[in-house]
């Protein structure tokens, strides 16, 4: 993949190439961003720019190739062991560092899912990110650079990746799986402008279910209780799309919240369900959706501390209810 | 050689070249010329203040060939080494990745030898805070008496994960942030020096981003290089900072202020299209509001904000139109919002969500002001309501609390005392809760101002108490202010089977409890359905049970 296949990003390509042209390619680079945006492509595309032996990224020659396959003697990646990186991990890396390169002309490393370091590793790491031996570049890729230590973020030249616009996902999807304009913008606004989500196997849970979820959503009421705890149990159940269903529900009282305060629907993220949107912005205000919301949020950080999920969904659903 | 980051190439060489740590380069350097240097030192700091840089300095200055000097010739072999960080007497130790007492071992049996050719062996350990327990105490011994040719240098950024034995063992440097002005005046020598063209303006928009940190603003430079290139135009590095445009600013500022919400969220929608961090754009938003807040309490706020001219007075005027706590409340929310921000997983709708509760604050109400309406309020009340209970008031008490009629020992003249005692027992027991329960226990045997009896069964626990000389003193001075003259307090012993002593407050409290049992039981056993219960299952009553206590 070279530069020019990676869809945006313009900015950031920008920087890279004239970082390349003019011999000023930092020792060590953060790229931040949410998921599934492309951060590892543009690093593949930077490794490769590197290694090439015709010095362009070419994605024919040997050494492009091999960088493809991630078979590059030079190309070392340092990936969560399990849930974290650990300490032992960065020291196996950093013995492999004091070795000269092979083949390319510097070593190359990346680091994915970099805030998942240890505190050791992550202390571990700091001398060698600040002074790596001879010609290595370093590039950690993290989604949340908030989570990692200061002194990591200052020794590395930042380079900060923003979003993809909606509008570009949802070309994008219609393109290459031929669905309709409604749908695609749905897909686009709830995959929050990452291509991963968006082409995931979550397609059929953000379309078909989502329809069936908030009709049950809406349809609850705060005098009956046994559909609530009903509904609580099903949704407790499945721990994997938990975190998803929760994002739609967001995007539905957000939709609500929106329509409240006038703006158009083209800002809506359910375009399909404007009709319930409208209908239940009739019998809400603000202060009311601003409540429900907050306690979405409240439980998303629950459900990150393992709270009980049945009592935690009761509890919300009670709430979204009332 | 690679390309070398600025943060690396311009790491600073002499005490000199270290801006912002004055003390630090001064204490230090006076020692060397005195030639009263410490063994151990450690340099704690936040990230980026140069600690390391420090260490490697004063490296250089004790080992320099041309002689112990505190500034360095920086030509020489040692100092050469040094700078290039492969010098034989000092040693530069990772602890981070050395952490284990096994390489402080191996660091112990190392100091043993002399230094190859320089005055000293250095031993830097950088990170020292990763060191574990262990790793720490088997340094203490040589910590507090190493040889004579070794100096210690530590440098961390958390010096409150080393233990106390090896602060006190230690000459302990505390690095200060570098202020704004100094960052941003040495990136103009650095600018300078790599042939930049880069505006004032922008530098210092740098180096507030670098927070303090040399080393952040550095990278930042280097970042806004690689951008731009040699020439730097202002644009460039406000977009590549992710700065909002002062306008959009401005204009969502406006739209909190008047309630706007529609255009507050207007403006989230442009700042989201334009790609920029939601988060850059709540951190700028504080700021404005900070500013504001400034502007308000602050005569001449120019110093504190960094600000001149036209944005100064763009903010002195807006801030006019709000009151102070408008803006603290506004300032609060956002701050909860950032750190919100951090860890959402919908960003936008966070933001979006503390806009439009900023836009829909319900104008606060000047707490002076509505302190003083309540005052008012109060007088007015208190013209016409009787005047809080302080008399002593031998008037009969209100019918709801006089005891049942069921009562008929309670003798006549207890009942018209009766709101004094209880009042004063009551009064009591305000102030000291412990007395307050003792005198619930006791009967009111004569109250006859000035004298006030207080009868105990013969040998209780409470009698002892009450004639304690102290407790009595208490209690007479309390009676004193509730009946507003002078109370003479009597204790005296009762028999217990004596029935013509009124009642104590307890007991009253008691009777009227088995009172009201018994009627409830005469209630239920009337109740046509419990009869009708009865009949049929041929059952018995055993007990009954009011259900407004302790149950349900």
């Amino acid at each position: 993949m070279t530069f020019d296949q990676i869809l945006g990003h313009e900015h950031q390509k920008e920087i890279l190439r004239r970082g390349l042209v003019n011999g000023r390619i930092a020792h060590a680079y953060l790229f931040s961003g949410p998921d599934g945006i492309g951060k590892r492509l543009m690093a593949m595309a930077l490794a490769r720019a590197i290694v090439c032996l015709e010095q362009r990224g070419c994605g024919h020659c040997q050494a492009c190739r091999k960088i493809d396959h991630q078979n590059h003697p030079d190309l070392h990646i340092l990936e969560p062991d399990g849930s974290s990186i650990k300490i032992e991990q960065v020291r196996a890396f950093q013995r492999d560092l004091n070795l000269k390169p092979l083949e390319a002309s510097r070593k190359i490393c990346m680091i994915e899912q970099a805030e998942t370091m240890t505190a050791g590793a992550a202390n571990a790491l700091l001398k060698t990110l600040e002074e790596p031996r001879g010609d290595t570049l370093l590039i950690l890729l993290t989604a949340q650079p908030n989570r990692l230590l200061e002194t990591i973020r200052s020794r590395c030249q930042p380079l900060p990746f923003t979003r993809h616009p909606n509008s570009r996902i949802q070309a994008e999807l219609e393109k290459q799986l031929g669905i309709d304009a409604t749908e695609s913008h749905v897909l686009a606004a709830l995959s929050e402008g990452s291509f991963k989500k968006a082409f995931g196997k979550d397609r059929e849970l953000y379309l078909e279910q989502r329809r069936d979820l908030l009709k049950t959503l809406t349809g609850l009421s705060s005098g009956s209780i046994l559909p609530i705890l009903d509904f609580a149990e099903q949704l407790a159940a499945d721990k994997t799309i938990l975190i998803d269903i929760l994002e739609i529900f967001q995007a539905f009282f957000r939709d609500v919240l929106m329509t409240l305060e006038g703006r158009g629907d083209e800002e809506l993220v359910n375009l399909d369900l404007k009709h319930k949107v409208h209908r239940v912005a009739a019998h809400e205000n603000v202060a009311s959706i601003l409540d429900k919301l907050d306690a979405l949020m409240t439980v998303r950080r629950q459900l990150d501390r393992n709270v009980n999920r049945q009592l935690a969904m009761e509890v919300l659903l009670l709430k979204l209810a009332a | 050689m690679a390309y070398l980051v600025l943060a690396r190439k311009w790491r600073p060489q002499n005490f000199t070249d270290l801006i912002g740590q004055e003390h630090v380069s001064q204490t230090l350097a006076n020692a060397i010329r005195s030639g009263r240097v410490h063994h151990a030192f450690l340099f704690t700091g936040a990230r980026g203040v140069g600690k390391t840089s420090a260490a490697r300095i004063l490296a250089k200055a004790l080992n320099c060939e041309a002689g112990l000097s505190d500034q360095p010739c920086g030509t020489c072999a040692s100092c050469m080494e040094i700078t290039a960080s492969h010098g034989l007497d000092v040693i530069e130790i990772d602890g981070a990745s050395n952490t284990g007492v096994d390489d402080v071992r191996e660091l112990r049996e190392n100091i043993r030898y002399l230094p190859n050719r320089s005055r000293f062996k250095i031993f830097i350990i950088d990170e020292v805070h990763m060191l574990s327990t262990n790793a720490f105490n088997a340094l203490l011994k040589t910590l507090e008496e190493p040889p004579e040719h070794a100096k210690f240098i530590f440098a961390t950024t958390e010096p409150h994960k080393i233990p106390i034995t090896i602060l006190s063992r230690c000459q302990r440097f505390d690095f200060r942030k570098i202020p704004t002005s100094r960052v941003a005046g040495r990136l103009r020598e650095i600018a300078d020096a790599e042939k930049l063209t880069i505006s004032d303006r922008s530098l210092s928009l740098i180096a507030r981003q670098g927070e303090g940190s040399m080393r952040d603003a550095l990278s930042t430079l280097d970042q806004v290089i690689a951008f731009s290139g040699d020439e730097v135009e202002d644009d460039a590095v406000q977009t590549l900072l992710g700065m909002v445009d002062r306008r959009l600013l401005l204009d969502t500022v406006e739209a909190v202020l008047q309630r706007d919400s529609r255009r507050a969220l207007d403006a989230v929608r442009r700042i989201d299209q334009l790609g920029l961090a939601l988060k850059q754009f709540t951190q700028d938003l504080l700021e404005m509001f900070r500013g504001m807040v400034i502007c308000k309490v602050v005569e001449d706020p120019a110093e504190m904000l960094d600000l001149v001219g036209d944005e100064l007075k763009g903010l002195k005027t807006l801030a006019e139109e709000a009151s102070l706590e408008d803006l603290q409340r506004v300032v609060t929310l956002l701050l909860k919002t950032q750190s919100e921000l951090v860890n959402s997983n919908y960003p936008l709708l966070t933001l979006e969500m503390s806009l439009v509760r900023l836009a829909n604050l319900s104008p606060s109400q000047n707490l002076a002001r509505l302190i003083s309406h309540i005052e008012s309020l109060e007088k007015r009340l208190g013209e016409t309501a009787p005047p809080p209970r302080k008399m002593p008031s031998a008037q009969p008490r209100p019918a709801q609390e006089t005891p049942p009629p069921k009562k008929p020992e309670a003798p006549v003249a207890v009942k018209t005392a009766n709101k004094g005692w209880q009042g004063l027992v009551e009064q009591v027991r305000q102030s000291r809760p412990m007395l307050g329960s003792v005198l619930e226990h006791g009967r009111p045997l004569k109250l006859e101002l000035p004298t006030l009896e207080i009868g105990y069964p013969n040998g209780s626990f409470m009698i002892s108490q009450l004639q304690e000389q102290q407790i009595t003193q208490d209690l007479e001075a309390l009676a004193t202010a509730y009946f507003g003259q002078p109370v003479k307090l009597l204790v005296s012993g009762i028999d217990s089977s004596q029935q013509s002593a009124p009642p104590s407050l307890v007991e009253t409290r008691q009777a009227k409890e088995t009172d009201r049992m018994r009627r409830l039981r005469e209630d239920a056993v009337g109740h046509p359905a419990l009869k009708s219960v009865q009949e049929i299952f041929n059952g018995t009553i055993k007990k009954v049970i009011p259900i407004d206590k302790g149950f349900v």
